[in-house]
């Protein structure tokens, strides 16, 4: 809150973790910027890249809402993800099987629009949620991680193989984006004029050797056309979904049901003597953050427009498992950061696996970056590095959640002093 | 021990099971683990009002019995009755909304909490339990939530350890912990208290405190039913006294009457065979 | 109808599962996590096997169609597989303090960096084993059985491995302790067995084990980085359905989730429409339906 006036003193009142991942932010913000500026990143590829960051941030959000909350071990978040993103485009795209069976049943094509997609792939992620729940949510925690893994392979065999549904590997293409049919939004990408941006009028600056190690341009101009307006609509799209998703997590992890969860976590049997019905709460947990997975499924689908059986491979899964144990399980700022992580990981290894080849001229959002390939051997390697690095120095992450989570408005007074490990609730608006 | 399970059986008198006003009542149960009898037509009864002890040598199956009571395992056979429920096999949350909460001999510390956040998981029926109320009705979340934290640190003052309250419930020591968790298990309002050895591993002076509490509790209204080693601690306190060997109700009687009784005194002997 | 066919099948993909189940459950009674990384265990002993014999080559003579060499390039895969194992517990998974959670997720971590390392040495493509492919045995194919001699070779050798792990757990004093570290491993700590080396004797035998397992999977399939992990998954229904901590449960859920996962086509032949791709979820739903009915290892938890 007070950032803007002291941020001096509000940095020295951080942990350490804390300001290293300060640093860390505004260091990466810094280094798009000068990628920006300098013609190097193209915006609208930037913005791909937010949108993509967004995304896994949902996803983490959505781990961390199970794990981090209530200690659930879910390995299918790939899953979870791919209902989504096939439970939109199964509706909504033109290559889709079950809309063209639903359009010749007489369904009104109208009908069949991402917006019904969306509540038709949460629903069903809701679903499955419930029904992998009731047999594993009443055992040992591992068993629902074994379990999960399994579900996340069923999904995976039923996409791939029920090719008159899903048109199996082949995959779904001719997406609409998310906002056809929309008075304003639908058509706003293409009716926004092309506005150009220079930094620098009339030509460019260069630093170059002597002045600095290597080239850098600066002020080159930057065209803003479609895929620009595309690109920060779909970004608008998911910081909308982020927004939500973190709003609600965040009011529901330090309510009385948000603290039922912690306790479960750390002690269930404490949580059932104490007269609590774990079982359900459980099953809210579970099926709570598989909605906000499918959810990042639909933005997904509608981002990359299009979809395929390797997006459900397990490796999604892991990427996100990193994401919330890096950013600290149980904190959902902790999942926001992770998010971003991963993809400054995957993005990262891809520029250093390429090196020399990559040049970020991406002149349109529809550059088509599966998730599910299996990346190269060294982002494996460095995921693995991670989680064992992690668990074995860190295991409560970067950003453990530090303040007492007590529903907002009812703690009043201060305490006085540091409580070492613990920090005050503070009106929490700044978490 | 020369003489066998059936001979020690014919010597039980068991339990007085005429009592007046029973809050919790147990009638024949029994549990098997594999081949092992843990608790053999184990029958007795606590009486409103008091705090009844449950004393046994090693062995004598009173965990298990605490287990079966509170829906922690189920029962092979018997009948478990809280208030005249019957809540025999039932989940432990039933069990707890008929009145009837237990604590454990080792509380894990809650990770990442406060000790009054710690003490705010223990009333039952939080308005923000609900996932949705917490959007349909936030006042009303925030009422109860101010309300709780308000009798949390109440009975936190009742306790003495108020100065505790802001303090990482992991930072604090284990006789503390268990002092916090009677506090808790009071916010829960119980009509029947289940203590599993409270005092195990507790230092003198905090010992004589979590004494104190639950005399001053009891005689609020509170009913208590103890498993203690500390013979010392269950005698000065409890009355009445059950014993329990081998998964059966040996005898009960008034703490002076068991610690003389002579098959009390061959169960402990025996119990180190 | 090749009913026939399938069960010599199912009993030698049944032989693999079997080697790589026994493992894991020893590993998640004693050590007492799920190790993710039991599957990439088993990618090790295979490509241990791959290197060593293509280093030494066939040495000479034969038995049921495998050179001398390749038994040799199946102890260095036991082998090796083992000594990964021990070494990955003790620079690891010994040191932490993160409960049996956390070692599951570590071990997700150590499957990663298991196959990384495999798939920057070896690529990310199919690969097989330089021996002869054979023709299948012929005064079987009139039964209507289409089997090698290799596979001859897997089922025995197996066979070979599972009596003598048998034999060991029942007549010596080392098998007589990791039976009790597996039924009560309180129990065991304070009957005083020296549980650390239990431990690490358990890690050799059930990462040899998996070691052996995988260097089969590859002569029955081929060779890939990911063949471990994509196996992970029935080997841990085998280990569900047969009971946690039981070794000899372990061996009975192997033998029938490598027979049901044989047995798939059957079912199209009666007209179900389940294919044959759909043997791994097949081998889930039965996993699930197990833990719905038998959820061993629920009760005596809640002390």
């Amino acid at each position: 809150m007070s950032w803007l006036t002291d941020p001096v003193g509000e940095f020295t009142d951080l942990t350490r973790a804390e300001q290293g991942v300060t640093l860390f932010v505004v260091a990466f913000a810094a280094f798009l910027f000068i990628g920006l500026l300098s013609g190097g990143l193209g915006p609208s590829y930037f913005l791909f890249l937010v949108g993509l960051a967004s995304m896994y941030a949902l996803l983490s959000l959505g781990l961390n809402s199970q794990w981090g909350f209530t200690g659930l071990i879910n390995f299918s978040v790939a899953a979870f993800f791919g209902i989504g993103a096939y439970g939109t485009v199964l509706l909504s795209a033109s290559s889709s099987p079950v809309r063209e069976a639903l359009l010749d049943a007489g369904v009104p094509g109208v009908l069949l629009n991402p917006v019904v997609g969306l509540v038709v792939a949460i629903v069903v992620a809701g679903l499955i949620a419930v029904a992998i729940g009731i047999p594993t949510l009443r055992l040992r925690a591992d068993y629902l991680a074994i379990a999960s893994l399994g579900l996340a392979e069923v999904i995976r065999l039923i996409v791939l193989n029920q090719q008159d549904w899903t048109n199996g590997s082949a995959g779904v293409r001719g997406i609409p984006s998310f906002f056809v049919g929309w008075p304003v939004l639908s058509d706003f990408p293409s009716a926004m004029p092309e506005v150009v941006v220079d930094l620098v009028p009339g030509g460019s600056v260069t630093l170059s050797p002597p002045l600095i190690d290597w080239g850098l341009t600066f002020g080159q101009d930057i065209v803003l056309g479609t895929p620009f307006w595309r690109a920060l609509l779909n970004v608008s799209l998911v910081l909308v979904f982020l927004g939500a998703s973190y709003g609600v997590l965040r009011r529901v992890h330090r309510s009385p049901w948000g603290r039922v969860l912690r306790t479960i976590r750390a002690d269930e049997d404490l949580a059932r003597a104490l007269g609590k019905d774990t079982y359900s709460f459980k099953m809210q947990s579970f099926v709570l953050g598989s909605l906000v997975m499918a959810l990042a499924g639909v933005f997904y689908a509608h981002l990359n427009l299009y979809v395929s059986p390797g997006d459900l491979d397990p490796i999604t899964t892991f990427y996100v498992w990193v994401a919330v144990i890096l950013g600290g399980s149980g904190s959902n700022r902790g999942a926001l950061f992770g998010g971003f992580v991963v993809v400054a990981i995957r993005e990262g290894t891809r520029f250093f696996s390429d090196l020399g080849s990559i040049i970020f001229d991406v002149g349109s959002t529809e550059v088509v970056i599966s998730l599910g390939i299996e990346g190269g051997p060294m982002r494996l390697l460095l995921i693995g590095v991670i989680i064992v690095v992690l668990m074995r120095f860190r295991p409560e992450g970067l950003l453990p959640p530090q303040r007492e989570l007590i529903w907002p408005g009812t703690v009043d007074e201060v305490p006085e002093g540091p409580d070492v490990g613990v920090r005050d609730a503070r009106g929490g608006t700044d978490e | 021990m020369s003489e066998g399970a059936t001979s020690m059986r014919e010597r039980h008198e068991g339990a007085d099971m005429e009592k007046e006003d029973v809050v919790l009542r147990v009638d024949d149960l029994q549990k098997r683990f594999g081949g092992l009898v843990a608790t053999d037509h184990a029958s007795f009864a606590v009486e409103r009002g008091t705090i009844t002890g449950l004393i046994g040598p090693n062995g004598a199956g009173k965990s298990t019995i605490f287990n079966l009571i509170s829906g922690f395992y189920e029962p092979d056979g018997g009948r478990v009755e809280v208030n005249g429920i019957d809540v025999t096999g039932r989940e432990p949350y039933e069990i707890a909304d008929a009145g009837l909460i237990r604590t454990f001999q080792t509380p894990r510390k809650l990770e990442g909490m406060t000790v009054r956040e710690a003490m705010l998981v223990g009333p039952r029926k939080q308005p923000g339990e609900s996932f949705v109320k917490l959007f349909t009705d936030p006042e009303g979340v925030a009422a109860a939530e101010s309300a709780n934290l308000a009798e949390a640190q109440r009975i936190l003052e009742e306790f003495e350890i108020d100065h505790l309250a802001t303090q990482p419930a992991t930072d604090i020591s284990g006789g503390q912990m268990k002092l916090v968790e009677l506090a808790r298990a009071m916010l829960a309002d119980p009509e029947i208290l289940l203590l599993d050895e409270p005092v195990a591993g507790v230092n003198p002076t905090l010992r004589n405190d979590l004494a104190e509490q639950i005399r001053r509790l009891n005689e609020q209204g509170t009913t208590f039913c103890i498993i203690e080693h500390d013979m010392e601690f269950v005698m000065k306190l409890a009355d009445p006294v059950v014993v329990l060997n081998q998964g059966n109700v040996l005898m009960e009687g008034p703490p002076d009457a068991v610690q003389t009784d002579e098959r009390v005194i061959d169960a402990y002997l025996g119990g180190d065979a | 109808m090749p009913l026939l066919e399938y069960l010599a099948n199912g009993l030698i993909f049944s032989s693999i599962i079997v080697l790589g189940s026994i493992g894991l459950s020893l590993v998640y009674s004693i050590a007492d996590f799920a190790n993710f990384a039991h599957g990439d265990t088993m990618t090790i002993g295979a490509y241990t096997a791959l290197l060593t014999f293509g280093a030494i080559g066939s040495l000479g003579g034969a038995v049921l169609g495998l050179p001398f060499g390749f038994f040799v390039a199946l102890l260095a895969g036991i082998a090796v597989a083992a000594l990964v194992a021990v070494v990955t517990e003790r620079v690891v998974y010994k040191p932490m303090d993160v409960g049996s959670i956390g070692m599951l997720i570590t071990s997700i971590g150590i499957a990663f960096i298991y196959r990384a390392i495999l798939q920057l040495r070896f690529g990310a493509d199919f690969t097989r084993y330089d021996v002869q492919t054979l023709r299948p045995i012929e005064w079987l194919i009139p039964y209507g059985i289409r089997i090698t001699e290799h596979d001859v070779a897997i089922v025995l050798s197996a066979a070979i491995l599972v009596t003598g792990l048998h034999l060991l757990l029942q007549y010596t004093d080392l098998g007589r302790k990791m039976r009790a570290m597996a039924d009560n491993p309180e129990l065991a700590r304070v009957s005083g067995i020296r549980t650390d080396r239990v431990k690490l004797w358990t890690w050799v035998i059930g990462a040899g084990l998996a070691g052996a397992g995988g260097v089969f999977l590859g002569l029955y399939n081929q060779l890939s980085p990911r063949m471990g992990f994509s196996l992970l998954l029935l080997i841990f229904a085998a280990v569900i359905l047969g009971g946690i901590g039981s070794v000899y449960g372990a061996m009975l859920g192997g033998f029938l989730i490598g027979m049901i996962n044989q047995l798939m086509p059957i079912l199209t032949d009666y007209g179900i429409p389940i294919g044959i791709e759909y043997a791994n979820a097949v081998a889930f739903v039965i996993m699930v339906a197990v833990l719905l009915v038998r959820p061993n290892g629920i009760m005596g938890e809640a002390t």
